[in-house]
């Protein structure tokens, strides 16, 4: 584990910045021997995507992934809006 | 009564061609128009805007959005919207549109809207011509939302817009981060003109619900955070005639 202390803002700018990602939503957390990455994502692909570029750049960070991937489905309510 | 679906930030790319279908394709007994608060697309490249007009045109509903600030990433977002528009979608940006639903005109006002901050933590038009163009930029794109929203007149106006018009709607995020994803200037926009509802999307972290200052309802309808296809917000309530249940 990297003693970076500005780990989480390299990763976070990596996400956003990077052009097979672009992601701005995802939650970067250190725990004591891995960071924890958070938030939803739109596809799979893009889960691992991003598990995979911060391996490759940060080859000595353990990564536990929560990333999701959002739901799509129909919703069954409606709100009425007063 | 009127059925608004909204969503916001869905984010269409190839890979994600397929995914809303299902349930876009409910749409017309659900809702009577479809509104999306833009990062429509990741890059902001003509080729994701021609997946997100095959996911979400051709749709039996009028499908009215505002980019966001994916969709200026490549700095194609013309291009983009010329994309939108062959397709039948609706491109706002300063401008508004009106529907006719069940006899009533339904106005949308649209705007992407800025960063820039709220009350006690926004950013000042002083000091170095870079934040001076930063809060400009904030108040153009806020007095655009204005000019819009009163160049209509309707029996329910909805303001559209992808950056926050209040804070409350972004309890959830990072506060460091609030002057980068709204500001109140949109907020002071909506309150001026007769607005029934505002939506918004940008904070994937943020809360659904809030409202501004003078008291418009808000949503935050990114879709991180509403969790489904879109969410449906019912305006000029009177009976309810599909198999939705009514909450709230």
């Amino acid at each position: 584990m990297t003693n970076d202390i500005d780990l989480e803002a390299e990763i976070q700018r990596l996400l956003t910045e990077h052009d097979r990602i672009a992601e701005q939503g995802i939650t970067v957390q250190r725990r004591e021997h891995s960071i924890v990455l958070g938030g939803e994502v739109e596809s799979a692909q893009r889960r691992d995507e991003i598990c995979r570029q911060i391996t490759t750049r940060f080859p000595e960070v353990e990564i536990t992934c929560d990333i999701g991937i959002t739901r799509a489905q129909a919703p069954s309510e409606v709100e009425e809006i007063s | 009564m009127i059925r608004i679906a909204a969503v916001g930030d869905v984010h269409v790319d190839k890979d994600v061609v397929g995914r809303y279908r299902p349930a876009l394709e409910e749409l017309p007994d659900r809702a009577d128009a479809l509104l999306v608060a833009g990062d429509l697309t990741r890059h902001g490249t003509v080729e994701e805007a021609r997946c997100f007009a095959k996911e979400f045109g051709g749709l039996a509903v009028p499908v009215v959005v505002v980019l966001g600030n994916h969709d200026h990433q490549s700095d194609q977002q013309d291009q983009v919207t010329e994309v939108l528009q062959d397709s039948g979608i609706t491109v706002l940006e300063g401008t508004a549109t009106v529907l006719e639903i069940n006899g009533h005109r339904l106005g949308i006002a649209g705007s992407k809207g800025f960063g820039g901050g709220f009350a006690g933590a926004c950013a000042s038009n002083f000091g170095e011509r870079e934040m001076k163009d930063f809060v400009g930029t904030t108040e153009r794109y806020a007095a655009a939302l204005r000019e819009a929203l009163h160049s209509v007149e309707a029996d329910a106006l909805v303001a559209l817009t992808h950056y926050a018009p209040v804070p409350e709607t972004l309890v959830g995020e990072p506060l460091e981060i609030y002057a980068f994803l709204g500001c109140y200037q949109l907020g002071q926009a909506i309150d001026s003109a007769p607005a029934s509802l505002a939506l918004h999307g940008h904070a994937h972290h943020g809360s659904e619900r809030g409202r501004t200052p003078g008291g418009v309802p808000v949503r935050n309808v990114a879709h991180p955070v509403i969790k489904q296809a879109y969410n449906v917000y019912q305006l000029l309530s009177g009976e309810i005639e599909s198999s939705l249940t009514t909450v709230g």
